[in-house]
């Protein structure tokens, strides 16, 4: 028994003498009571919620919005700070100095059971200590990602230094509203995968995947940005990697965290379209500048009428854009997360609802919503238990729902883009959307307006004008996908084998299924005839299937056209030994090791689609840090994939790393004060992607045939009614070729982490990638070899380099004003070094595009238009297209011949302005908080990218079937004519046909792609002191993302580029709540 | 530091391994990265047995030109034949962009070379002639191996070789027709080859031709004399064929084009070797001479003659009776003037060469479009009725070719009585009115009555603008005035008022005899002077067109009475005897090359009727179309083109280009 008490009070020491002081100090100072206040954060900003105790009481407080909180509590007391998904604290009062029975108290938790110190996620669910990281991680700030965009991957951009990130549409639904974003900047020129591999809980993941994620249910989100951080996952690193991980239980009463916003949406910017009038005029100017005896499309009394508002039925007098859009649309979210458990359970339960609305207007005519309508639901489930002291299981049930209506798109356009496309390419004035309903009292349909499209000449075409309203309400598109994902992880502390040994295991099983499906009616077409004694009008029909019937004959009634339809399956299963202790309190040891495997499968569409996709592979990483100051780690990936031939299915992706944290060292100690914190961090690497090619051209190993091709079939016989004989013949879609192989990247990245008065955080890192082996077509086959395709080979080679900087700087200024502001910088720039082309000569050396950046456009020099036809007799033929049936005129655009061969054509085009995806991302904001208000607002920027106008999409009178383009303000105000014979106008001479002089890419049409513009703005209110209604706190509050663009690009907003005229870049204006309960 | 070797880091290690060991030397983890089973599609099971070896032969000769439509012969559009409307795309393409003088290096028009730009757009790379050389020689080299195919007899495997050889023959004489002096591609560089095996250099013409002859010879005995099986193997190669196409290839080599041209004189490859023979060589005609009397021996021989329209159940007059016997010649099926038949490729393009027709119930100018134009210049070409050159005729004035005069009851045949027309259309020869659709023309079908007489409701054409026939729709009219009714069959039927025409194609006929006969006769004349044969030869094609024969025709009729007793009088009247007979089968462009007679016909104006003229008087007056221009000797060779002489470093552009 002795025995007993004497072991129990050895082990545990220092307990017993905390006891024995809190019990001495109690009976000591037990009567002084202290106000303790100050500020509950995490590593960016203040932590509302936060429940504060006195430890050994029942009673506590809760921090408010921006992490403030204040309670009396004895001297002596110790306070616990807890908070769902973060390390709990205690801290005693005793040594704090009290200022006039204040003390105050500036707490840090962090999101990791590694108390005090930032903890960065780095592959396969493992977990290291900021401090001693060498690799660039970048920990992505939760709080920065919440905008009222429902879209995840829209908060990237200028947040999360490193990464490359922009967005071109607004439409909702489809992916179509994801930016597209990679790390470091784009690496490769070949036709594979070139983003990165997203991982949200160990689940390799979609960028839509990722956009339909809730900020709420997100306990971490890391990007690994070096090849010392990805070169575990082998193959399929080399574009970088996002980790996201989803919140677990914390053991406690059910906490609940409730959010609902209601968000108005409207576009950042319209493009302007001029008036009917001015489209008129200039669409005959448009025939009579080219050939003054041309016919004239229309005549003065049309417009004359059309000017004096006449019936709008038989001078018709469209805005497409007001009848098709919207001002604004609403959406609604909702999420809701439960979260608690008991000491040995717990579970953090989330669901989500969110409504995207698109911005396209819907006619009562129909009972059916031919608007954008997404509604995406999902539910979270994560559960985990102790089986027994050291055993962990955790089971996560993960369902993400999308149900999708919207408008008919075309082939490769959405629904949506197609509307705003449309607007601008129909005819205004033609006729009218439709006619009153009355004229045919018994027609049910929609009497929609159109017209027989006529011919230069005057003559009619067999096409009808594209009616844009009816195209929008003909019908709608449904779409409904489900993503369903079970995930089972063990844990096993192996610490009874030798401490700090744990075990780890992994599974899921995704599957995504998805079907769409058209339903549209045909519409019926109407055109008035008037008659000219009164001024009454007829409608005639124009698609009803009689003998004069133009376009598609109508259809009262929907049908069906299937949209396809896709199931896929994910197996993964993975298993892990990781090693972590310090020894001797100097040497910090760790080590994992994993092997994983994958098996995808799906309904590819062909047989190589069908066939399995699957990954295996071993990694390891080991590090060493020696005193906190020196610090070095080995990483690998060794991995297999299924696309190569056995000689090199598996690859070794090596990297290793140092680090040196100065200002741990003793001599430092006099410059701690003003430079907190600095560490030195080298890495060097090779990470690999298997994900090449074009996804239906897997195995290039094995030849692919056709050994049944029609194309190449032949017939023989006589052909009069005796069989003959008919086979179809071979072809060939590719040789084989066993030497294909991985894309490989050689990573070089050197950082510098400085902290300067506890107050400011930068960390710098400056990076230069090598990639290799990019696979690409050799272009140099002559077509004499016969081959049927030309052979692909690992010899592509590109170089990035570039920095990437965060800045963040917190300061309390007074106990109710404080601030965060913080920035981030992103520079990247390629350059092809390696690129199969032909041997260009020195005359033509300027097509080639080794040393330009990947995505550089290219293009003519446009000097300015021709002054006159005497200029362009004497100046060098421009060929652009051999096709082309308009003369090259004054006022056309006037190439420069950049090899002198008197001809202008594609030899003179050369290398022109910035590649089209962004060289520089950069972005800055602040949060201000005051009492409980608080305020934050965000600026982000884009710099060094080019985008070409597309002159085709716009220019106008040029008639295309049925399509026949508006005229766009910019245009009408700034074009050549012969009255105003500006060389510089925007637009050059008017044509009524296409004019492929024109419409070529060059510096007349290029722009400049930089912005600046403001992201977002929130303000917000907390509630306390809401304990009546059970409420911990509260907040209500406002926010608005993209509210202006600064930009000197004009006609819409530039970061769509060359895609103005889909569906624009949405600005949300958002009302708030969120309450805990 | 003890520690850190001590066993709990051994342990890490240990287990780390056996994870490593476990999966990776593990065969079945191996496995687990083979997905692709057995039995995907690969070349080798192409020639596992029989059944698939055909479809090997079967693709070698998928890629015969598609010479049945006029967007896939380029010997159709690319030259001064046929015009089309040029108002609309809808008649647009690649050949006729070369006759409007759009041929480029950059992207070079009609491109065999790359297969691209055929057709009708930028595609059909599927047809490039270099993948059907590749694919002739993969099958030929496999067929030769007696291991392969085991399925199959000797003597079929042997056919099989030898039409494989043939084809690869035939592509390279296309080749040569089109480039002059091309590779010879007798192996298959290795699909990985780099560097200098993977590039090819064009070999000197005499190479080639030499080459293209030997593989002839070779497969000559190889092929069956004739096709017994025709239910199933019409259209396939024979002896007729090879030796029809081995007569084309020496009357090529022996024109002035290709023989001692001047012109190509120091035309050489990057090695400095001339590419074409400067020196005229008179033996190559002789060879000509020979090939052409082998082909026309062994294909009457096997059957083969002149085709005449001899159907006792019709009540025809004799003028129909005639037409109907030039008409047939190409557009009955395997009629026996046939040598070479393409059974894969039967004339498609009926419906632009037939417009709506007056008394025809069906007036759709979507069914019956009437496109296809011949120039003024080409209907001119004609001979009299007197069988000579209406600048030659010394009965017949045609000075004012557009004067308008009335169709009497003599012309009943062949314009519409009492309809006044030009007089360029009166007093033709029969192959005018088989040949052309005009103005007033009578344009005889079968199912125009039911009485099989040619009397009764006889359809003509009414071409004046808002006509019928005439200018009016807004894609489909003719700009020339001149249809060609030579093309469409005579069987289609096209009179139905609610159901569109259903036209009767027919194999394209590649070589016909009467090719044969006129090479026969043109190659004669140049070993032999005024040869008697020669026009012995001419009077068979004369006659079945119901013409005298030269002799009689000139002496009593001609200008220039004595032309025939020279060799330059014969061989022009051979020469215009030949673009008559062949007129619209696409060999004229080709022979106005081969005679180095291009530049001066190419570079005339292309013209027509006013098809805007609503009345008689409008109507008839000749209306220039475009001005043609043709660049010697640049034109005269294709472009290869940038794509390849930019990537292949021992190609030489051809000159001019």
């Amino acid at each position: 028994m002795r025995k007993e008490i004497f072991n129990f009070l050895k082990r545990n020491r220092i307990g017993i003498i905390l006891l024995l002081v809190l019990l001495l100090s109690k009976s000591g100072f037990a009567q002084e009571q202290v106000t303790v206040q100050g500020v509950v954060r995490d590593t960016v900003s203040g932590l509302p919620g936060v429940v504060v105790k006195v430890v050994g009481e029942k009673n506590g407080v809760t921090s408010d919005a921006v992490g403030r909180f204040k309670l009396v509590a004895d001297r002596t007391a110790t306070l616990s700070f807890s908070f769902v998904g973060l390390k709990a604290r205690q801290i005693s009062l005793r040594d704090k100095k009290v200022e006039k029975g204040v003390i105050e108290l500036n707490v840090l938790l962090s999101s990791d059971n590694t108390a005090l110190e930032e903890v960065a996620i780095t592959g396969f669910g493992n977990k290291q200590k900021k401090a001693s990281l060498v690799s660039s991680i970048t920990t992505v700030n939760l709080k920065e990602m919440k905008t009222p965009s429902s879209n995840l991957t829209n908060a990237l951009a200028g947040k999360v230094a490193g990464i490359i990130s922009f967005q071109t549409s607004g439409e909702p639904g489809l992916g179509t509203d994801n930016s597209s974003f990679f790390i470091r900047g784009l690496a490769s020129f070949g036709t594979g995968k070139r983003d990165p591999l997203i991982l949200i809980d160990g689940v390799e993941s979609s960028a839509t995947d990722m956009a339909r994620l809730q900020t709420d249910d997100i306990a971490d989100f890391s990007v690994l940005k070096d090849a010392a951080a990805a070169s575990i996952y082998g193959a399929r690193g080399a574009n970088g990697v996002v980790l996201i991980n989803s919140k677990l239980g914390k053991s406690g009463k059910p906490t609940y965290n409730f959010r609902v916003e209601n968000k108005a949406s409207s576009n950042t910017q319209n493009f302007q379209l001029a008036d009917n009038i001015t489209y008129m005029n200039l669409a005959n100017q448009a025939v009579i500048t080219r050939n003054a005896e041309g016919f004239e499309p229309y005549s003065q009394f049309k417009i004359t009428n059309t000017a004096d508002g006449a019936d709008p039925n038989l001078f018709p007098n469209n805005n497409w854009t007001d009848r098709l859009i919207k001002d604004y649309t609403v959406n609604q979210s909702y999420n809701l997360n439960i979260n608690g458990g008991s000491t040995r359970a717990r579970y953090f339960l989330a669901g989500t609802f969110n409504r995207d609305n698109g911005i396209l207007k819907v006619d009562p005519i129909n009972n059916f919503n031919n608007n954008v309508r997404l509604n995406n639901y999902s539910i979270r489930s994560n559960v985990d238990f102790d089986l027994t002291k050291s055993t962990v299981i955790i089971v996560r049930m993960y369902g993400q729902f999308d149900d999708y209506n919207g408008p008919i798109g075309t082939n490769n356009r959405s629904g949506g883009a197609t509307t705003f496309d449309n607007a601008l390419r129909s005819n205004p004035v033609m006729f009218p959307a439709t006619y009153p309903q009355s004229k045919l009292q018994y027609i049910e349909h929609p009497l929609f307006g159109s017209s027989k499209t006529k011919n230069l000449d005057g003559s009619f075409s067999p096409f009808l004008y594209v009616n844009p309203y009816a195209e929008m309400v003909k019908g709608y598109q449904v779409y409904k996908t489900s993503n369903l994902a079970p995930q089972l992880e063990i844990k096993q502390d192996l610490g009874m084998l030798t401490p700090g040994l744990n075990a780890r295991a992994m599974g899921y099983l995704r599957r995504i299924s998805h079907f769409s499906a058209n339903r549209e009616y045909s519409p019926f077409y109407y055109q008035a005839l008037i008659d000219p004694t009164d001024q009454s009008y007829q409608l005639t029909a124009l698609n009803d299937g009689g003998l004069n019937s133009a376009g598609t004959p109508g259809r009262e009634y929907l049908n069906y056209v299937p949209g396809g339809g896709a199931i896929d399956s994910r197996l993964w299963l993975e298993g892990s030994l990781t090693y972590d202790r310090t020894f001797k309190e100097k040497h910090a040891l760790g080590g994992m090791m994993v092997t994983y495997m994958s098996n995808y499968e799906g309904n590819g569409g062909d047989f190589i689609g069908s066939l399995p996709g699957r990954n295996t592979g071993v990694s390891g990483r080991f590090t060493y840090g020696y005193d906190n100051r020196y610090m070095a780690e080995f990483n690998f990936g060794y991995n297999g994939s299924e696309r190569f031939d056995q000689s090199h299915r598996f690859g070794f992706f090596p990297s290793a790393g140092i680090g040196y944290r100065i200002s741990n060292e003793k001599f430092f100690e006099p410059l701690k004060p003003v430079i907190s914190n600095l560490k030195l961090r080298a890495t060097y690497g090779i990470v690999g992607n298997d994900a090449i090619g074009p996804a239906g051209d897997r195995f290039f190993y094995l030849s692919d045939v056709n050994l049944n091709n029609p194309a190449y079939g032949a017939v023989f016989g006589r052909n009069d009614g005796a069989p003959t004989s008919s086979k179809s013949g071979i072809s060939i879609f590719r040789y084989e070729n066993a030497n294909i192989t991985w894309e490989k990247s050689k990573q070089l990245n050197l950082g510098i982490d400085l902290g300067i008065a506890n107050s400011v955080d930068i960390v710098l890192d400056v990076f230069k990638q090598k990639r290799s082996q990019i696979l690409q077509r050799i272009q140099s086959i002559d077509n004499a070899s016969g081959l049927a395709v030309s052979p692909y080979a690992n010899s592509g080679e590109a170089e990035v380099k570039g920095i990437d900087l965060s800045v963040a700087y917190h300061k309390n200024f007074t106990k109710n004003f404080w601030t965060n502001t913080r920035g981030t910088f992103t520079f990247s720039s390629s350059k092809q070094v390696k690129v199969d082309e032909i041997a260009y000569g020195s005359s033509l050396s300027h097509l080639s595009r080794v040393g330009y950046p990947i995505n550089q456009g290219f293009g003519y020099i446009a000097e300015r238009l021709f002054i006159d036809d005497a200029e362009v007799a004497n100046s060098p033929i421009q060929q652009v297209d051999p096709g082309n049936r308009v003369p090259v005129r004054a006022g056309d655009i006037k190439y420069r011949d950049i090899n002198n061969d008197g001809r202008i054509n594609s030899d003179d085009k050369v290398a022109i302005g910035y590649p089209n995806q962004p060289q520089i991302i950069y972005g800055f904001g602040s949060t201000l908080g005051y009492k409980k208000f608080d305020f934050n607002f965000y600026f982000q920027g884009s710099a060094r990218s080019s985008f070409f106008i597309d002159p085709g999409a716009i220019q106008p009178f040029v008639q295309s079937a049925g399509y026949q383009s508006g005229l766009l303000q910019t245009i009408a105000d700034d074009h050549w004519s012969e009255t105003n014979r500006n060389v510089y106008a925007f637009w050059p001479r008017l044509s009524a046909e296409y004019n492929a002089n024109n419409n070529q890419p060059s510096t007349w049409w290029l722009r400049n792609g930089s912005f600046l513009r403001l992201k977002q703005v929130d303000m917000g209110y907390s509630f306390t002191n809401l304990k009546k209604i059970a409420v911990k706190n509260a907040r209500l509050y406002f926010s608005a993302t993209n509210l202006f663009v600064m930009s000197k690009f004009k006609i819409w907003d530039v970061e769509m580029g060359g895609n103005g005229l889909g569906y624009p870049i949405q600005s949300i204006y958002s009302l708030g709540l969120q309450v805990n309960l | 530091m003890n520690k850190l070797r001590s066993m709990p880091f051994k342990k890490t290690l240990l287990v780390g391994a056996l994870a490593l060991t476990v999966c990776v030397t593990n065969t079945s983890c191996k496995k687990f990265l083979d997905v692709v089973p057995d039995n995907t599609s690969e070349i080798k099971h192409a020639f596992k047995i029989r059944n698939e070896a055909e479809k090997y032969l079967y693709t070698c000769y998928s890629f015969l030109p598609k010479d049945g439509d006029g967007w896939f012969n380029v010997g159709m559009f690319a030259g001064d034949e046929m015009w089309l409307p040029q108002n609309d795309l809808a008649h647009w393409h690649n050949a006729f962009r070369i006759a409007q003088g759009q041929q480029n290096k950059s992207d070079p028009l009609f491109d065999e070379w790359t297969g691209l730009r055929k057709g009708n757009g930028n595609f059909n790379a599927h047809l490039k002639i270099f993948m059907a050389i590749r694919h002739c020689n993969i099958f030929i080299e496999n067929m030769q191996d007696l291991t392969k195919v085991p399925d199959i007899t000797l003597t079929e495997r042997e056919r099989w070789i030898g039409e494989g050889m043939f084809l690869k023959a035939f592509y390279h004489y296309y080749l040569l027709r089109m480039y002059g002096p091309v590779p010879i591609i007798d192996k298959n560089a290795a699909e990985d080859a780099t560097g200098d095996e993977l590039y090819y250099k064009r070999m000197p013409v005499d190479d080639v031709v030499n080459y293209v002859s030997d593989l002839l010879d070779q497969c000559l005995e190889k092929v069956p004399t004739t096709i017994s099986q025709e239910n199933t193997e019409l259209g396939r190669i024979d002896r007729n064929i090879v030796l029809a196409v081995k007569a084309k290839l020496w009357l090529l080599a022996a024109s002035p084009l290709f023989n001692g041209n001047p012109d190509y004189a120091g035309f050489k490859d990057k090695e400095g070797v001339a590419l074409f023979n400067p020196t005229f060589d008179p033996t190559k005609w002789e060879k000509a001479r020979d090939a052409a009397k082998a082909a026309i021996v062994a294909a009457e021989a096997n059957g083969h003659f002149l085709y005449r329209f001899n159907d006792v159940g019709f009540k025809f007059s004799d003028t129909t009776k005639k037409q109907l016997s030039i008409r047939n010649a190409i557009t009955a099926r395997w009629n026996p003037e046939v040598i070479w038949g393409l059974s894969n490729s039967y004339f498609i393009n009926e419906a632009l060469c037939m417009p709506a027709m007056a008394r025809g119930r069906n007036t759709d100018r979507f069914q019956l479009m009437g496109v296809w134009g011949a120039p003024v210049k080409i209907a001119k070409m004609f001979y009299t009725k007197n069988g000579v050159p209406i600048e030659e005729d010394k009965t017949l004035n045609f000075n004012n070719y557009t004067e308008v005069k009335t169709a009497g009851v003599s012309d009943r045949f062949n314009i519409e009585q009492g309809y006044q027309t030009a007089r360029l259309n009166f007093d033709r020869e029969h192959r005018f009115y088989a040949d052309l659709g005009f103005d007033g023309g009578i344009w005889y079908m079968k199912d125009a009555n039911d009485q099989k007489n040619d009397v009764d409701n006889r359809f003509y054409v009414q071409a004046k603008n808002a006509e019928r026939s005439g200018f009016g729709h807004f894609t489909n009219w003719n700009h020339t005035g001149y249809f060609i009714k030579k093309l469409v069959n005579w069987e289609s039927t096209t009179n139905g008022q609610n159901q569109g025409p259903s036209w009767k194609g027919y194999p394209w006929p590649e070589i016909r005899l009467a090719d044969l006969y006129l090479m026969y006769a043109e190659a004669l004349n140049e070993v032999e002077p005024g040869s008697a044969t020669a026009i012995e030869y001419l009077d068979k094609i004369r006659d079945r067109a119901g013409l005298k024969g030269v002799v009689e025709s000139w002496s009593n009729y001609s200008s220039n009475a004595g032309k025939y007793t020279t060799q330059a009088g014969l061989r022009q009247i051979i020469q215009q005897e030949r673009l008559i007979e062949l007129a619209f089968e696409g060999q004229r462009f080709w022979d106005l090359r081969r005679w180095k007679l291009a530049a001066e016909e190419l570079n005339k104006d292309i013209t027509g009727f006013n098809i805007l003229g609503k009345t008689t008087e409008n109507y008839n007056v000749e209306r220039f179309i475009f001005s043609q221009t043709f660049i010697a000797p640049r034109d005269y060779l294709w472009p290869i083109g940038n794509h390849d002489t930019r990537r292949n470093p021992k190609l030489v552009e051809n000159l001019g280009w």
